[in-house]
């Protein structure tokens, strides 16, 4: 067994792919960050306290994560969706009845979409009540309010697509809500409905939305997010003003800088 | 005038406290790892256990009873039964966002960044100002449901156009001033009581957004039955026309 690993761990083709054997030294471990596209996410060293599961609560990552498994479930389901009045309703009912696994997977893609909107809205909490909005990520948080704004115009499109009397009458009654605003309430509705009443033109709309432009939208406007987390600083630390500052802190600062210079 | 800009310059002295500090790999990696995979299965579970709903084929000719949208939309699908629909559904929620996109351009200061709730007097706050606001709202939503106003009808829009004023004054003028009374009579108490600064401030008023959040969706979902009438969750009977 060790002599098998050994010979897939020491070969050409898995030292092409990972270029050093398990990151088990400091160094290594620096490198294993550095040369990992999903990885190099993170910086390579965090605070302790920031990877404290009470402290984030993983809600950010989990958000995330979320969305890579609707992206997933969501390429299954448009093997088989088909965008039009006549048939999309058909098309989800033999995915539920006939196709292997299909139910499994729509059950999946909806249920996930829901925890979505939930992780969304609890990170949004968590990072109100840590104060991590403050300077210098108050525009981070406004990335935020468009994720979830975005967040929202995703679950809401997919809404409409199995075309039975809930989708319909859901987005008829959202539908309606938009149309009331006031001025360009007419214009809102007919650009959300593609005419005047809920019909092919807009199952395609909601469709296209659906499934290209939100979708693509979201993971731009995520990458400026988790790019940001990185220049302002990764996650939040305790911020205290100087005056107000632990004494044992303004101590062990000093010490610490002392052993940092020590170091260089 | 040089004061003042000096005064504007002027650099918040914090100090920041960022602890030890430990390697992504493994220390962060393995945390992420161990919750990526219960979170799938508990989704693999839920998917297992529950079954996406499928109901009727679209039909235009038949409205169900209740019709409803999506749960996270339903807090506003509550307020349109209160107030003008260009209120509930355009207004209020363009105004909740903007506001929540202005919150770090209000509350600026550095200090108090990366501390759960802030302060001793964080989670005080945010409990009185969550009880505050769901007391608000249920009062409201039931007082909006009973006041009779003549006629075998009850609201309080219905109740001012009984009293001969025009029908802007029950769905237009008196939902903003309540929403506007109720978080800044909310901040008043606060401020009375606590003196607060900004940060505990926000901390208030996001708890108000958050309790009417919650308490409307809450409200919509499960006591809202046939006809959109107030019932007991236990009450309800499966929507027709689906
Ligand atoms: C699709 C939606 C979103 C995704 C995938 C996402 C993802 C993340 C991730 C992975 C982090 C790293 C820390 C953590 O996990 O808590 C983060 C941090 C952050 N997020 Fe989001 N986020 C989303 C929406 C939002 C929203 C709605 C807000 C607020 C309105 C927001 C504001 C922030 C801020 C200010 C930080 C920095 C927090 C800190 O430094 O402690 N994000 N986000």
């Amino acid at each position: 067994m060790r002599k098998v690993i050994d010979y897939i761990v020491n070969s050409r083709f898995w030292r092409s792919i990972y270029r050093q054997s398990y990151p088990d030294t400091p160094r290594k471990r620096v490198m294993a960050v550095i040369n990992s596209l999903a990885l190099h996410l993170h910086p390579v060293r965090v605070p302790k306290r920031a990877t404290r599961v009470s402290y984030t609560w993983g809600l950010g990552g989990l958000s995330i994560y979320a969305f890579v498994i609707l992206t997933v479930t969501g390429v299954f389901l448009m093997f088989y969706y088909v965008p039009s009045v006549r048939d999309a309703y058909w098309s989800i009912f033999d995915l539920d009845t006939r196709v292997l696994a299909g139910q499994f997977v729509r059950n999946m893609h909806r249920w996930t979409a829901h925890i979505m909107v939930i992780l969304v809205l609890l990170h949004m909490t968590r990072v109100f009540y840590t104060g991590s909005y403050k300077p210098p990520r108050d525009f981070n948080w406004v990335i935020g309010i468009v994720l979830l704004v975005l967040t929202f115009l995703l679950s809401f499109t997919g809404y409409l697509l199995p075309w039975d009397q809930l989708s319909y009458w859901a987005i008829t009654v959202g539908a309606e809500m938009g149309g009331a605003a006031p001025v360009i309430g007419k214009h809102v509705n007919i650009a959300l409905l593609g005419g005047f009443e809920i019909g092919q033109p807009t199952l395609i709309r909601w469709y296209t939305l659906h499934v290209i432009f939100l979708p693509l939208a979201l993971i731009v406007v995520v990458s400026m997010h988790f790019w940001r987390v990185r220049k302002d600083g990764n996650i939040s630390t305790p911020v205290y003003p100087i005056e107000a500052a632990p004494p044992e802190l303004l101590e062990k600062l000093g010490k610490a800088k002392q052993v940092a210079e020590g170091d260089e | 005038m040089a004061d003042e800009r000096v005064a504007r310059q002027e650099v918040e002295e914090v100090i920041e406290d960022p602890g030890e500090r430990v390697h992504v790999w493994p220390h962060l990696v393995s945390i992420e790892l161990v919750g990526a995979l219960i979170y799938l299965f508990l989704l693999i579970l839920a998917a297992i256990l529950f079954k996406a709903p499928l109901t009727q084929i679209a039909n235009p000719e038949l409205t169900p009873n209740p019709a409803k949208a999506p749960w996270y939309f339903l807090g506003l699908q509550e307020l349109l039964l209160h107030m003008h629909p260009a209120l509930a559904g355009v207004i209020v929620p363009t105004a909740v966002l903007i506001l929540l996109a202005a919150i770090p351009y209000i509350d600026t200061k550095r200090a108090g960044t990366g501390i759960w709730f802030y302060s001793p007097k964080g989670i005080p706050i945010t409990i009185f100002s969550a009880i505050y606001t769901a007391v608000w709202i249920i009062a409201l939503v039931l007082i909006d449901e009973y006041l009779p106003a003549g006629e075998g009808s009850f609201g309080i829009a219905p109740y001012l156009i009984n009293l001969g004023l025009p029908p802007a004054v029950g769905y237009i003028a008196v939902p903003i001033a309540l929403m506007i009374f109720i978080p800044w009579s909310l901040a008043m108490i606060v401020k009375r009581r606590w003196d607060p600064d900004t940060r505990e401030l926000m901390i208030c008023l996001y708890s108000f957004f958050l309790a009417s959040f919650i308490v409307l969706t809450i409200i919509g979902t499960a006591f809202r039955g046939h006809g959109m009438e107030l019932m007991w969750p236990w009450q309800m009977q499966p929507p027709t026309g689906v």
